[in-house]
C-alpha cells in the first residue's frame, strides 16, 4: 500500500478524503433518488394491496410472492426468460468473437466492413424491429419470398403464427441486433493485446487456432466477462424485441419476465403483482451480476 | 481544508449561476408567456398527420395565449400510456380514448365531466344517440367516432352477397382459389379482441350477464369459434399466417386484391382509395348465423378530459376549435368515421356507400362491454381463442379456461 493512501487513511475524514467525498456526494445522492429508492418502492408495492393508480392500500405480506410461486405460469416464464437470455448472449459472443476477429484483420476495406457492422447497433431497436416484423409477414415478408424463389423452401413457416417459430423469430432479431456491440467491444480488445506475443508464438510454431486460444482468448476474457454480463442484463430485459413483433403471443408463448411485468402492470395495472414479478427480475440479474464480479474480480487479484 | 471547502463552493455556485443564465436566456427567448394545451390523438387509420399539425397551427393563431402540443399516439399504445402518464399524475389535458376504458378511468377518479370547459354549442351538434359516454345521466366523454363495422367484398373474386355466417363460409370456399384468399382474419393480439366478436355476436352471443359473469363460454361463444376453427382448418379459406397478423397486417392482403371478404370498419375507403386497385369493392352487412339476429360491432370513442391536466380551459376552447366542420369534417373523412357532429353528416362526401353500409349497420349494432377490468379480460379471450388456433384446447375447454379467468380477474 502506497504512503499517500496510508496518511489519508490515518487522517480519516482529512484533506484530500473529503474533496472526494464532497465530489462524489450529488452523484451518490442521484444514484439513491433514481435507483435505491425505486428499487426499495417497488419492494414495498409488493406488500401491499394498491389500487390502479399504484397508490398503496393495504398491507397484505408476503402473500404475492406465496401465489406466484405457486403459479405453474410464472415458473414458464422464468424458464423461457433464462433460454432467452443464455441462447441469445452465447449466440451473441460467439457471432461477436467471429466477426470481430475478421475485421481485425488487416485487408483493403476493412474501415468499410467495420462500419457496416455497426450499422444494426446505431439504428433505432423499435424501428430495427418494426422492419424485421415485415420481413417475416407470411405474404409480403422478404424472407419467406426470398426461401420461396430460391427454391430452399417451397413452403416456409409462418414465422410468427406458431409458439416455437415466434420464440425462434425473435430469439433471431435480438441476436442481430446485438451482434454489433459485441463485436465491437470485442475488436477493441483483440487490439489491446500487444503483437509481441503473437510474434512469439508464431516463432514458437503456434498454428492458428493455438494462437487464438492461448493468446487472444486470455488477452480478452476481462472483457469478454464484462461484455457478456451487459449483454446478458440487456437480453433479459428485452422488451422491445419480443413487444413489438408478438406482444407475447401467440397464446404467451414468447412472454419472457419483462413482457410479463409490462403486461401486468401498465395494461392490467395489477401494480402489487408486476412490482413483485419485477424483485424476481432484480433477484435473478443481482445474483448472476455478484457471480460474475466474483470471477471478474478473483481474476484480476491473480 | 480551507482551500478545498472554497474550491467546492466555487463549483457549487459556478453551476448554479451557469444554469440560472440558461435559464433566463430561454425565457427571453420565449418572449410572452404561453400555456401549453396538451391532446393525445389517436393514430387512426387514413389519419393525415400533416392536416393534424395544421389543425394545431390554426388553434395557435386565433389563441395566441395558447401553445398547442397535439401528439399523435399509436392505437396499441395509447392505453397502456395514458394508464402510465395518469399514474404518474402527469396525463395529458385531454385524449381520444375507447369509449370502453372510460369506466376504468373513472374508476380511477381520473376523468372531469366535459361539460364544465367545453362550449354548450359543440355539445347541441353531437347527434344525441353518440353520447354513448353518459353514464348515470353524465356525460363523462365527449363522442369522437362512432362507427360500426361491416364487410367489405373485393367484386373481382366473389359477387354474392352473404346472407348468413353459413353462406359466407360456401362464398369464401368458392373464392379460395388461385392463390387468392376467401376471407381474411386477423388472429394476432391488437388492442381489441380482433374478429372473434364479429363471430360471437353473430351467434347472439354476450361476454357477461347480469350479475357481471363472464359468459364467453356460452353455447354462441363455442359455436363461433368452432366455426372460426372450421374456416381455418377444414375450408382452408382464411390467409395464411392469420396468427402472427394484426389488422394492421392482415387487412393489406385484402387491398393487394388477393382475398375476397373482410370484416372491416371506418378505413375502408381510405385504405381502398390510397391502393386504388382495377377491381371494385362493394360494402354488405357482417352476417348473422342462421336464425340469429345481425349484430355487427359498434365501436365509439370519445374525448376524455383529466383531473390532473394542466391547463382544462385551454383544452376546452381546444374542443370547441375541433368540433367546428372546417376541421373535424375532414378529419372524420380521413378516418372514415361517419361524423358525430349534425352539420358535418349532412355534407355531400359522407353520402358514399360505405357510409350507407354502417348507417345500415349501426341499426342492430352491439357496442364492447361497458365493465371495469375488460383490457384483461379482452387479453384472456384473445389468448384462449389463439390456444384454440393452435390446437392446444379445444373450442370449449379454451373457452371454459378463459370465463373462469375473466372471473378471477375481475373478482366474481
Amino acid at each position: 500500500m502506497s504512503d499517500s493512501v496510508l496518511t489519508v487513511r490515518r487522517k480519516g475524514l482529512g484533506g484530500e478524503a473529503t474533496l472526494a467525498y464532497a465530489l462524489l456526494a450529488p452523484a451518490v445522492l442521484l444514484m439513491i433518488i433514481f435507483m435505491v429508492y425505486p428499487i426499495f418502492y417497488v419492494f414495498v408495492i409488493s406488500l401491499f394491496k394498491t389500487d390502479k393508480l399504484s397508490r398503496i392500500k393495504d398491507f397484505a405480506g408476503f402473500s404475492i410472492y406465496a401465489d406466484l410461486l405457486s403459479s405453474k405460469d410464472i415458473w414458464i416464464v422464468i424458464g423461457r426468460s433464462l433460454l432467452w437470455t443464455v441462447t441469445a448472449v452465447l449466440a451473441k459472443t460467439i457471432f461477436g468473437i467471429a466477426i470481430a476477429l475478421l475485421l481485425n484483420v488487416k485487408y483493403k476495406g476493412r474501415k468499410i466492413a467495420r462500419l457496416l457492422f455497426i450499422i444494426p447497433w446505431a439504428s433505432s431497436i423499435p424501428i430495427s424491429v418494426m422492419l424485421w416484423r415485415w420481413v417475416l409477414h407470411s405474404e409480403f415478408g422478404l424472407l419467406n419470398h426470398t426461401l420461396k424463389i430460391t427454391g430452399l423452401m417451397s413452403n416456409p413457416p409462418v414465422w410468427l403464427g406458431q409458439g416455437g417459430t415466434a420464440f425462434m423469430a425473435c430469439l433471431w432479431v435480438d441476436i442481430w441486433i446485438g451482434i454489433p456491440f459485441m463485436a465491437l467491444v470485442f475488436l477493441a480488445a483483440m487490439q489491446a493485446v500487444p503483437q509481441t506475443l503473437y510474434e512469439a508464438a508464431k516463432i514458437d510454431g503456434a498454428t492458428r487456432y493455438q494462437r487464438f486460444r492461448y493468446v487472444t482468448l486470455p488477452g480478452i476474457s476481462a472483457i469478454l466477462l464484462i461484455a457478456t454480463l451487459l449483454s446478458s442484463l440487456w437480453t433479459f430485459n428485452d422488451f422491445n424485441t419480443i413487444y413489438i413483433l408478438t406482444q407475447g403471443g401467440p397464446a404467451g408463448a414468447t412472454n419472457i419476465l419483462i413482457t410479463y411485468v409490462y403486461q401486468n402492470s401498465f395494461e392490467w395495472l395489477k401494480w402489487q403483482k408486476a412490482s413483485a414479478l419485477s424483485v424476481f427480475t432484480f433477484l435473478i440479474l443481482s445474483t448472476v451480476s455478484i457471480i460474475y464480479s466474483r470471477i471478474y474480480f478473483k481474476k484480476e487479484e491473480m | 481544508m480551507k482551500k478545498i471547502l472554497i474550491v467546492f463552493a466555487l463549483i457549487v455556485i459556478l453551476s448554479v449561476t451557469s444554469t440560472s443564465l440558461f435559464a433566463n436566456g430561454q425565457k427571453e427567448k420565449s418572449g410572452p408567456a404561453k400555456s401549453t394545451v396538451t391532446f393525445w390523438l389517436a393514430d387512426y387509420e387514413g389519419i393525415d398527420h400533416d392536416f393534424v399539425k395544421q389543425i394545431a397551427s390554426a388553434f395557435e393563431a386565433k389563441y395566441p395565449q395558447y401553445k398547442m402540443d397535439l401528439v399523435i399516439v399509436d392505437w396499441n399504445a395509447l392505453h397502456d400510456k395514458l394508464t402510465t402518464a395518469l399514474a404518474a399524475g402527469t396525463p395529458p389535458d385531454a385524449s381520444v380514448i375507447g369509449t370502453r376504458w372510460l369506466l376504468e378511468f373513472m374508476d380511477l377518479g381520473a376523468v372531469v365531466q366535459p361539460k364544465k370547459y367545453v362550449s354548450q354549442s359543440t355539445f347541441d351538434n353531437i347527434a344525441p344517440g353518440a353520447m354513448e359516454a353518459k353514464i348515470n345521466g353524465t356525460l363523462w366523454g365527449i363522442p369522437f367516432a362512432a362507427g360500426s363495422r361491416f364487410m367489405a367484398i373485393n367484386t373481382s373474386l366473389s359477387d354474392k352477397v352473404p346472407a348468413t355466417m353459413e353462406d359466407l363460409e360456401k362464398d369464401a370456399i368458392a373464392a379460395t382459389k388461385n392463390g387468392n384468399y376467401g376471407l381474411i382474419m386477423p388472429g394476432a393480439k391488437h388492442t381489441e379482441l380482433s374478429d372473434f366478436v364479429y363471430y360471437f355476436y353473430a351467434a347472439g352471443g354476450n361476454f357477461f350477464d347480469a350479475n357481471g359473469k363472464c359468459t364467453v363460454n356460452s353455447a354462441a361463444g363455442v359455436k363461433a369459434l368452432n366455426f372460426m376453427l372450421k374456416l381455418i382448418d377444414t375450408d382452408k379459406v382464411v390467409q395464411k399466417g392469420f396468427l402472427s397478423q394484426d389488422r394492421k397486417q392482415a387487412q393489406p392482403i385484402f387491398f393487394a386484391g388477393k382475398a375476397a371478404y373482410v370484416m372491416i370498419g371506418a378505413w375502408a375507403d381510405t385504405e381502398y382509395n390510397k391502393v386504388s386497385p382495377s377491381w371494385k369493392i362493394k360494402y354488405a352487412q357482417i352476417p348473422p348465423f342462421a336464425g340469429n339476429k345481425p349484430a355487427p360491432l359498434i365501436v365509439t370513442d370519445s374525448i376524455a378530459l383529466y383531473k390532473d391536466g394542466k391547463n382544462l380551459e385551454g383544452i376546452g376552447k381546444f374542443i370547441d376549435f375541433l368540433y367546428q366542420d372546417k376541421w373535424k369534417a375532414p378529419l372524420d373523412k380521413q378516418m372514415g368515421f361517419p361524423p358525430v357532429t349534425i352539420s358535418a353528416s349532412k355534407r355531400p362526401e359522407f353520402q358514399t356507400p360505405m357510409y350507407k353500409a354502417m348507417a345500415e349497420a349501426n341499426l342492430h349494432a352491439k357496442g364492447w362491454p361497458l365493465v371495469t377490468g375488460w383490457a384483461e379480460a379482452s387479453s384472456i379471450i384473445m389468448d384462449a381463442t389463439q390456444k384454440a388456433y393452435l390446437h392446444q384446447m379445444s373450442a370449449k375447454d379454451a373457452l371454459d379456461w378463459a370465463a373462469a379467468a375473466v372471473d378471477k380477474a375481475r373478482g366474481k
